[in-house]
């Protein structure tokens, strides 16, 4: 059997998260479960970033005792996708949090949560 | 139904793509030019240990201050959506929690800002940072609301410590302009002796103020939610 | 110090810092908050605007470094010419809009700080050099707008926002995981890196990453049909935030689009189909919009697509060298033509496209309304049109003709429903709402200036002489500062300036353009001078007219192709206003316009299509067209006949005609007219000898001038209307006109020549009486007149003369005419178009008899009995006109002997000339043929009605005979014999002027509108679906361009 490689897998498992979270707002009509869905979508893509970063048998990329600086440009992951994920994570999270106020609002004004009531303005 | 024909089709082709990835991709067995170049000078060019906080600070500092201007926006856009009579007065009120949990929080409370506080202070040396640090810090927030729903933050405060933060942030980004490198260069301050509290330039100053600012905003955005309910 | 200010980061570090800052300051003094933020917005929009100016002047571009360390090690952002001009524009916008938005801002220090972050985030997008960058400034502008829909609370906006986020939120996902895979692949978050590692980025992995990157920026752009979520804030979010939106974070967009295309090199070929798709799709589904709102929603959608397609067009031709002035003028043109009518929009608190009513009241509104839609449909002088020209020429000396052709439809259907908005404003109606505040004009006031500005500069970075050519709309403007005047002494201003104007101009002319500069301007003279006789408030009417006849010179000195169709243009524009002044043309208006401008496009097809060959766009050099000389002759014949009015494409003229302001009515057919025919006469001469395809397009122009003028004469018999009559009777002389130019001989010429300036005596005259009729009777139906013989005899003088000039029976001026025109087809061997010439002839005697019957002589009704004749001001300029028609008719050789010589420049000369007689003239000719064919002729029809006249039932009917039967009719103008005058043959003929051509142009019409419905269908409103088409793009792009390996 093919031992598949560990970026792999949490590659793998981050576009599945991907397409659940997608399959979450296409599919639910309760704003607050859209909300959800978009959460997966974001943690399948910082699974996805972060494998995309991985170097075979890497560790963290801190230097002090346990790494030195000799070997550490062998021994480390790529610390550019870690910094990456850790600004879209901080992102993701603004977006979830404005897109909840908006469902509350939705909320007040028209006493329901269903996106297919959402339609006020078409054509 | 057709509908729901067309989303399975959609994910399905979506799938695909993904699986033209997945299926091509090749786990990578050394570092890429630039990377090398921030595990190799890193530790001598920005002075932290811990990498990723080099990256984030310092050499993508630009979009870290992107990062901080999200939340903030995120932050006030949460504010102008649900102030205002926004939230649905009628709540019914919160059940109370029970005396152990309270008591417990006003013990944890400090305990976990403080613990906040040292993330960020120590996110040049290993893993963490302000946003981490912040992100405890409003963990607090969330477990004070959890156990004591009638609990109020005082706004002044998370006003000014926000204001004051960002703008401290960016002030420190200009002092890297005008007596460093350029915006946001970290070595405004020396870089200090290498893996201490003290070094790697202005990246805990960076990071208080990122943490500060963070935990206040992220505060607030619970507050705004937890509504005028009481 | 001074260095300091003027670092490019500071429009980061400023817009933060400040941001930061000010909810806190607000605590303290709100009004310290509130000026800090003033002062913040004019230096974010003066600082891009003094690096523009610095860089214009050959200050190196700005690399910007990040960290202290260099690129690609840290985030670099680049500060070039581009970068500078985008920035500047979005700013100045955001300056202005921040400037209406005032009362939404105020006390709001939160709302001031996202709306600062707003612009700067845009501004990140535009300057970054690093793909992971960019998405940052993405989520930053995206954020920022989240926070500013909240600021109208409503359930339309809400959960429009909702929608917006949801797509906007998905489109960077894609983005981000593009940019991570481009990461993977080339190991390098900068773009100049990438793009030097573009060799990584191929196979699966790369397809993938180029479709997801790619995916990301477009949807950004809201491709149809994925877009109804940017189309819905469009319609719902606060006025001062849609314009952002629409101006601001589309440029955003469009200049990411623009850094990345080096990256996805593949996918241009997709990215094409898409912005046009786009382009044309939201145009036509404009069609059916009747809210403003979402209407210029679906313009911003067409302008920022018109904007991605020409910026991939031009880089697929490599001519990166024509984007500044192409890109740089539609993006500013959209900039503040946008922004400007969202805002007035807001302004106005008016959405329903139907609320428009009444605007005409209030004319500085109905000004910046007018100058802001012009600006949008490309018109002169704004930006807009030189951008257009550019871009048409540039596509068609690549060879895109298709995509020409896609653009100018577009842009017709767009001016379209701009324009039907604009006649909304022009129709009577109440004013509703007051007048709004002069602090939330003066940006939108502010805005139309920078597009004049802009449009001046354009021009002079086309290296024109801009004074000289936009001499006509510079007139215009300063005549509507003294629009306040009396109408008369106004009216005296304009003909001084434009006699004056004739007298530097006319004499340098030569040859053609000289006898057409006589005509145009000296009939225009004398049109203006017979309007004297209206002292009415006529508000901007003069303003107008000056700009008209002015641009009768631009179009008569124009040496190259630009400078003819902007003159062109510009009578367009000025004769579809002054058509608007008419009191019930508003339902006749927009057909005007429309296909005037349809035929201002395809004139600039045409001299595209020559560009693409010559190289050149010297009109001179169209005679130098070879391989494609029978298309360009025949885009421009097309064109020039459409604003004829030739058969087919009639349709507009008898309304505009006959619902224009009288004198101006004499103006549209008699001089007007005249320069389609001028257009004519330059196609034929430079490009209808050549053989070949144009022979045959020439012969096909034979038969259209000459069923013009059968058609037009006969529907002229039926018409009960005076000027509707007049106008049908125009159209058909403009076919003999056209007809003769078709025999492309000497003869021919001088025959068209001669009869356009026949035309131009007798139907001026023509129109003159029927002002003074019309302005006596109050009336426009010729049965209800009657005996005018006893109270006008001046005016009946000169309509006899015209008559018997039109008519072409010796011994007026009009025999001339038709004998040249009818030897010249004849010696063409043209035996069939004769015949066809001489009937049309023979119809346009009915009408004229009619006019002459009805109107003068007969009964008079008693009402009419203290009738006067026509003031002086309108009897004299027809004085003299009668003269010059008996001078000519006395000395022929006066007119024909320089039209000759004119036309013996183009020709070899077959006219000779003996003396003063110039019957004596043709050599040969074969005149028995002629009288035959002419006999023939007169007898067809004589015939035809007479068998017909047997078959039928004729009923002789005396006048009074069903008052006399002491029945009371029903309707009692049928009791009128003149009613219906000629009801007979009408039975005979009548089948042939069934309105075909205007029930074929209403189906078009129609079908269009039902193409907008059925495109429109997948706007349904549900942000899931919305969703779901954004999830199918992204995977359609990547299917459609390389798909799995």
């Amino acid at each position: 059997m093919i031992e598949l490689p560990l970026s792999t897998i949490t590659l793998g498992t981050g576009f599945g998260l991907l397409l659940i979270g997608l399959w979450g707002m296409l599919v639910r009509k309760n704003i607050i479960r859209m909300v959800i869905g978009f959460s997966l979508i974001d943690t399948g893509i910082h699974m996805i970033m972060v494998s995309l970063g991985y170097i075979r048998g890497g560790t963290a990329p801190i230097i002090d005792a346990a790494v030195d600086r000799a070997t550490a440009l062998t021994a480390v992951v790529d610390p550019v996708p870690s910094a990456l994920v850790l600004t879209a994570i901080v992102i993701g999270l603004g977006i979830t949090a404005v897109m909840l106020a908006y469902a509350v609002q939705i909320h007040t004004h028209k006493k329901t949560l269903s996106i297919d009531d959402c339609t006020d303005s078409k054509w | 139904m057709a509908k729901r024909l067309l989303i399975v089709l959609a994910l399905f082709l979506l799938a695909m793509m993904f699986w033209e990835v997945a299926a091509n991709y090749t786990e990578r067995t050394a570092l890429t030019p630039i990377a090398t170049h921030y595990v190799a000078q890193g530790p001598d060019e920005v002075g932290a240990p811990n990498l990723v906080t080099a990256v984030v600070v310092t050499y993508r500092g630009l979009d870290t201050l992107g990062e901080v201007t999200v939340l903030f926006l995120s932050a006030v856009a949460v504010g102008l959506l649900l102030t205002m009579g926004g939230l649905d007065q009628k709540a019914e009120p919160p059940t109370p929690a029970s005396e152990i949990v309270e008591t417990a929080v006003q013990y944890l409370f400090p305990i976990v800002l403080l613990f906040g506080a040292y993330i960020f202070v120590n996110g040049h040396l290993s893993p963490g940072g302000g946003f981490q640090g912040g992100a405890v810090i409003a963990s607090a927030t969330l477990l004070l609301f959890l156990a004591l729903p009638r609990s109020k933050l005082r706004h002044a405060l998370l006003i000014i410590t926000e204001s004051l933060s960002g703008f401290g942030y960016v002030l420190v980004g200009v002092l890297g302009l005008v007596l460093a490198g350029g915006f946001l260069d970290n070595r405004v301050l020396p870089l200090g002796d290498y893996g201490r509290l003290f070094s790697a330039g202005a990246i805990p100053v960076i990071y208080t103020f990122i943490g500060l600012k963070v935990g206040a905003e992220l505060s607030a955005v619970l507050e705004r939610f937890k509504g005028e309910a009481s | 110090m001074v260095e300091a200010l003027g670092n490019p980061l500071n429009l980061i570090i400023v817009a933060l810092g400040v941001g930061f800052l000010l909810p806190l300051i607000e605590r303290s003094s709100p009004a310290l908050s509130r000026g800090l933020f003033n002062l913040t917005i004019i230096y974010q929009a003066v600082l891009p605007l003094l690096w523009l100016l610095w860089l214009v002047n050959g200050a190196a571009a700005q690399q910007i470094q990040t960290a202290g360390i260099a690129p690609p090690f840290s985030i670099n952002l680049r500060l070039g010419l581009e970068e500078a001009f985008f920035v500047a524009g979005v700013n100045l916008a955001s300056l202005l809009g921040a400037w209406y938005l005032g009362g939404l801002l105020r006390g709001r220090a939160a709302a001031m700080s996202v709306f600062l972050i707003l612009s700067m985030g845009v501004d990140g997008m535009i300057m970054t050099r690093d793909l992971f960058n960019l998405f940052i400034f993405i989520e930053i502008t995206a954020i920022a707008t989240y926070g500013l829909l909240s600021l109208e609370r409503n359930a339309a906006t809400l959960t429009a926002g909702f929608k917006y986020i949801i797509a906007t939120s998905l489109a960077s996902t894609f983005f981000l995981l593009g940019v991570m895979l481009f990461y993977y692949l080339t190991g390098t978050l900068n773009i100049d890196g990438m793009r030097e590692q573009i060799a990584q980025v191929q196979g699966p992995l790369g397809m993938v990453a180029m479709s997801l990157l790619v995916a990301g920026v477009v949807i950004e752009l809201k491709p149809y049909p994925a877009n109804g979520w940017g189309l819905d804030v469009y319609e719902s979010a606060p006025t001062g935030i849609a314009a952002m939106v629409s101006v601001g974070v589309s440029a955003g967009a469009l200049f990411a689009l623009y850094k990345i295309l080096p990256l996805i090199e593949p996918f241009l070929p997709a990215l094409v189909v898409v912005a046009g798709t786009t382009f044309l799709a939201s145009n036509i589904i404009g069609l059916k919009q009747n809210k403003v709102r979402r209407l210029l929603g679906y313009s911003s959608i067409a302008q920022v697509s018109l904007l991605a397609l020409a910026m991939v067009l031009l880089t697929q031709l490599h001519r990166e060298d024509a984007m500044p002035l192409v890109i740089g003028g539609l993006f500013l043109n959209h900039l503040l033509a946008k922004a400007g009518l969202f805002w007035l929009s807001g302004a106005l608190q008016r959405n329903a496209v139907e609320d428009w009513r009444g605007l005409r009241a209030n004319p500085l509104l109905l000004a910046i309304l007018g100058l802001l839609l012009a600006a949008l449909a490309g018109l002169p002088p704004f930006p807009g049109f030189w951008a257009k020209w550019e871009l048409v020429m540039q596509l068609s000396a690549g060879g895109m003709v298709s995509w020409v052709a896609l653009i100018l439809v577009g842009s017709l259907l767009e001016a379209v429903y701009l324009f039907r908005w604009f006649g909304r404003a022009m129709s009577p109606g109440v004013q509703l709402t007051p007048a709004p505040a002069v602090a939330q004009l003066l940006p939108i006031v502010l805005a139309v200036l920078g597009l004049l500005a802009a449009g001046h500069y354009a021009a002079d970075s086309l290296g024109l002489d801009t004074l000289w050519v936009l001499l006509p709309a510079y007139a215009g403007i300063a005549l509507v500062s003294i629009d306040g005047l009396p109408t008369r002494p106004k009216g005296l201003i304009t003909l001084a300036i434009v006699a004056y104007y004739a007298y530097r101009v006319v004499p340098v002319l030569e040859g053609l353009t000289g006898l057409f500069g006589l005509m145009l301007l000296g009939g225009g003279l004398l049109m203006t001078a017979a309007g004297l006789y209206r002292g009415d408030t006529r508000r901007g009417y003069y303003a107008l007219l000056t700009m008209l006849l002015l641009s009768f010179g631009g179009l008569l000195q124009a040496d190259t192709s630009l400078e003819f169709f902007l003159a062109w243009e510009f009578l367009t524009v000025s004769s579809y206003l002054l058509l608007c002044m008419g009191r019930d043309a508003a339902p006749y208006t927009l057909a005007y316009l429309i296909f005037s401008l349809a035929a201002a496009f395809l004139l600039l097809a045409g001299f595209g299509l020559a560009y693409a060959e010559t190289q050149s766009i010297a009109l001179a050099d169209l005679a130098n067209v070879k391989d494609g000389a029978a298309a360009v002759l025949g885009l421009l014949l097309l064109g020039f006949l459409t604003k004829a009015g030739a058969l087919g494409v009639h349709v507009w003229l008898p309304g505009a005609y006959a619902e224009a302001d009288d004198d101006f009515s004499a103006m549209l057919a008699a001089v007007l007219g005249k320069a389609a025919v001028f257009g004519l006469f330059l196609s034929v001469i430079s490009l209808g000898l050549k053989g070949g395809g144009s022979d045959v397009v020439m012969y096909l122009l034979s038969w259209i001038g000459l069923l013009t003028a059968f058609f037009g004469a006969l529907m002229a018999i039926f018409q009960e209307d005076l000027k509707k009559m007049l106008a049908y009777s125009s159209m058909g002389q403009v076919g003999y006109m056209v007809a003769a130019l078709a025999t492309g001989s000497h003869l021919g010429w001088v025959a068209a020549g001669y009869l356009a300036v026949n035309h131009l005596l007798f139907k001026g005259l023509l129109f003159l009486v029927a002002a003074g009729i019309i302005l006596r009777v109050g009336q426009r139906e010729m049965y209800k007149m009657g005996g005018l013989i006893h109270n006008m005899p001046v005016s009946f003088f000169g309509m006899l003369i015209a008559i018997i000039a039109l008519s072409g029976v010796p011994p007026l001026t009009g025999f001339g005419g038709k004998w040249l025109m009818l030897n010249a087809l004849l010696e063409k061997g043209w035996y069939w178009q004769t015949g066809l010439a001489f009937f049309a002839s023979a119809v346009a005697f009915l009408y004229l008899f009619r006019m002459i019957h009805t109107v003068f002589l007969g009964q008079r009704k008693r009402i009419h009995k203290d009738l006067r004749d026509a003031p002086l001001a309108l009897l004299i300029p027809q004085l003299l006109l009668v003269f010059v028609i008996l001078a000519l008719s006395v000395q022929p050789n006066w007119l024909v002997n320089p039209i000759a010589a004119i036309m013996a420049s183009h020709l070899p000369q077959t006219l000779v000339m003996h003396g003063s007689l110039m019957q004596s003239g043709l050599g040969y000719w074969d005149g028995f043929l002629v009288i035959n064919v002419v006999g023939a002729v007169f007898m067809v029809p004589l015939l035809m009605l007479l068998v017909l006249s047997r078959f039928m039932r004729v009923q002789r009917v005396k006048q009074f005979n069903i008052v006399f039967a002491a029945e009371r009719p029903e309707s009692p103008e049928t009791t009128h014999y003149a009613y219906d005058f000629y009801s007979f043959y009408d039975r005979a003929l009548g089948f042939l002027v069934l309105p075909r051509a205007t029930a074929f142009w209403n189906g078009v019409a129609e079908w269009s509108h039902s193409m907008g419905t059925g495109l429109r269908i997948f706007y349904t409103g549900n942000g899931q679906t919305y969703a779901l088409y954004i999830l199918l793009y992204v995977v359609t792009l990547y299917f459609a361009v390389g798909g799995p390996s």
